[in-house]
């Protein structure tokens, strides 16, 4: 019993900062944006993070540093893509090469020197039965990822930013010559998209081990731009694939503390499971019929608005 | 006053060459500028990773064999890239490469002959080919984006080296470190200038970059690539197939860098240990950009980034400037040449303060 609850636990703690990441790469697609460089935010928002916690002990100030800086760095990536039209793949390859080493540079005075993890939002009263622990043992970020599942449903779905965002998504020439800006929209997207990968980033010090290590996020970042894919742009299928992939990486980390049979299998093999298992993901995805049919039209095309 | 940007009837070819060399020299400048105000001290930081590596000729050795694996990784990404196939995954193929002759290297281990040395490259480059085949079978089958297919691998890749260098391919002798043994005589790469450690993998690095650039500006294959990337309806036309396209540019990328990775084991390495991925592969598609996806331009595109790799060395044992410095450098570089394209395709114009009319 008690064990079941702490992987539950450790999944959701896995999975929270996959699918807050994700959630922003979501927006930032149905704009008809591609940003590759969320890994790159993400280091960038974890470094943040780590420094502000380190300076001021306030997870909240932690969080919303990683959210500024995730932010900032996005916008290195809108201003090249948008309004000097570059190529997006190759500049969120950049701005993920970018943030690994900005953030090593910047992590590197803080290196063996921990910091506090962020504590439960409720009261400990709360959760002493184990099953109130399932319900309310976590910090923040992890109601927030919720929150924001179901929030940019809504939003994309029911509110008229979301439609207009949509149409610059679906048909960005249509959306301009009925008057909207498409630059301006794409911009917020991408930038509500950096401060959620600086969010995420964030959760990594805050909320799994306390302590800056270089590329911290180890690949994260990229996990969530294909679990956009393999959620068909959908914010509640984004939920279920980010805790899909919580569960990898937690049967990953209860085989290296030596977990009876999941040990057999060689650590390395684990460490390796969360990266073959999005591959096997996007194939199955591909194999249905409807595979890429949701993706937004105008996806990594640049707007070219005077051809 | 204001410009605007106005589209050219042709690409600038003048921009096209100027602009890698402008954002080299803008990297300078403003990574100058950025490290001082960051607390270092920016133009030292600036002279030792971009001049001195040129000036010092005892780094010269150190710029030959990191441009090495650079330009023969670059060299294949330009291709891939050309024919619009994202491999993004060049450091997993290098990895694969280099394990597939550490196998070679291994299982021969003790033996002498000049075959040894041909099998293990030979191996490395079917090992890197057969890792990419991977992303392009699921690109031309079930059309699964490649950029992260080939990511995904990368990242398994490096937990493959770690399980092989613990348990199946532990160095007996090697005092429980994780590494295997030092490889025989036999599989050794040779230096090709006596007294140095330059060996054969430079001048495999230039003839496989002069052999890609022959065949990429005269051969159907080169002009295949070029014009499926460039314009896949009318490659369609021309009966070239997309698929086949897919296929030669993984295979031809990943074997390339799969090339990489055994030299690099065999030269510098002679054994495989846990540091073995070294993160060329990222590093090559800098270069391949940089080079205008041209393969004589990967040239020049190798060397700048091995300066920087042997003068972000240099900075920090002169002025403590720390490693991940280099990084930064090599991103700035490429942002400022994706930033530049714009040049490529468009002029700036200074125009009236009157909009211009019918502009949409």
């Amino acid at each position: 019993m008690d064990i079941t609850i702490a992987i539950f636990i450790t999944l959701v703690g896995a999975a929270t900062p996959i699918l807050i990441a994700a959630l922003g790469e979501l927006v930032v697609e149905k704009a008809g944006v591609l940003n590759l460089g969320v890994e790159g935010m993400m280091l960038v928002g974890a470094i943040a993070g780590f420094a502000a916690q380190f300076y001021t002990g306030n997870p909240y100030l932690a969080l919303l540093a990683g959210a500024f800086a995730g932010a900032a760095t996005s916008m290195i990536f809108g201003f090249l893509t948008l309004s000097l039209s570059a190529n997006q793949t190759a500049t969120g390859l950049a701005l993920t090469i970018f943030g690994t080493g900005f953030s090593a540079l910047a992590g590197a005075p803080f290196s063996a020197r921990p910091i506090e993890l962020m504590r439960p939002l409720f009261p400990a009263e709360l959760a002493t039965h184990p099953m109130w622990r399932v319900l309310f043992g976590y910090s923040a970020p992890v109601y927030f990822s919720f929150f924001m599942v179901f929030a940019i449903w809504y939003f994309l779905k029911k509110t008229r930013a979301g439609l207009i965002l949509r149409a610059v998504g679906e048909n960005d020439l249509s959306a301009h010559s009925i008057g909207y800006s498409v630059k301006g929209v794409r911009y917020a997207a991408v930038m509500f998209g950096g401060a959620m990968a600086g969010i995420a980033g964030a959760c990594f010090p805050l909320l799994l081990t306390p302590q800056w290590a270089e590329r911290m996020t180890a690949g994260r970042g990229w996990i969530a731009v294909a679990l956009v894919v393999f959620a068909s742009w959908k914010p509640f299928r984004l939920l279920a694939g980010a805790y899909l992939f919580g569960l990898v990486m937690t049967m990953e980390l209860y085989a290296k503390a030596g977990g009876g049979p999941l040990s057999i299998i060689p650590s390395e093999l684990w460490a390796a499971l969360p990266y073959l298992a999005t591959i096997v993901v996007l194939v199955l995805i591909s194999l249905r019929r409807d595979a890429s049919t949701n993706a937004p039209a105008c996806l990594g095309k640049p707007f070219l608005p005077s051809n | 006053m204001q410009f605007r940007l106005e589209k050219r009837q042709e690409p600038s070819q003048l921009m096209v060459y100027a602009t890698p060399v402008a954002a080299v020299l803008l990297t300078m400048i403003v990574g100058a500028i950025i490290f001082s105000l960051i607390g270092y001290d920016g133009i030292g930081a600036v002279r030792e990773i971009f001049l001195t590596p040129l000036t010092n000729s005892y780094k010269w050795q150190d710029l030959g064999i990191k441009a090495a694996p650079l330009i023969i990784i670059g060299v294949g990404l330009s291709i891939a890239y050309r024919a619009n196939v994202w491999n993004i995954g060049a450091e997993g193929q290098y990895v694969m490469g280099g394990l597939a002759g550490t196998w070679v290297a291994l299982a021969t281990y003790g033996m002498t002959g000049p075959w040894i040395l041909p099998l293990m490259i030979l191996a490395g480059v079917v090992g890197g080919a057969l890792y990419a085949a991977i992303p392009a079978f699921f690109k031309v089958r079930l059309n699964v984006n490649e950029i992260l297919t080939s990511l995904m691998l990368t990242y398994a890749s490096v937990q493959l080296i770690y399980y092989l260098i613990r348990a199946p391919w532990k160095d007996p002798m090697g005092m429980g470190f994780p590494q295997t043994r030092l490889f025989s005589e036999a599989a050794r790469l040779p230096t090709v200038i006596p007294g140095t450690i330059v060996h054969l993998g430079v001048p495999i690095a230039i003839l496989v970059a002069f052999v890609a650039w022959f065949i990429m500006s005269r051969s159907v294959f080169g002009y295949q690539m070029k014009v499926v990337g460039a314009a896949p309806h009318a490659a369609r036309y021309g009966g070239f197939s997309e698929s086949k396209t897919i296929w030669l540019a993984m295979l031809v990328s990943g074997g390339l860098a799969g090339l990489a990775g055994i030299l690099e084991v065999a030269g510098p390495f002679q054994r495989m240990v846990p540091g073995f991925p070294t993160n060329y592969g990222f590093t090559a598609i800098i270069v391949a950009f940089l080079g205008r996806l041209n393969p004589l331009g990967v040239i020049f595109a190798g060397v700048v980034m091995a300066i920087t790799f042997v003068g972000g060395e240099v900075a920090q044992t002169t002025i403590g400037l720390p490693n991940a410095a280099t990084g930064i450098f090599q991103a700035m570089v490429l942002f400022f040449l994706l930033a530049g394209d714009i040049l490529v395709r468009y002029r700036l114009r200074r125009v009236s303060s009157i909009p211009a009319s019918g502009a949409a």
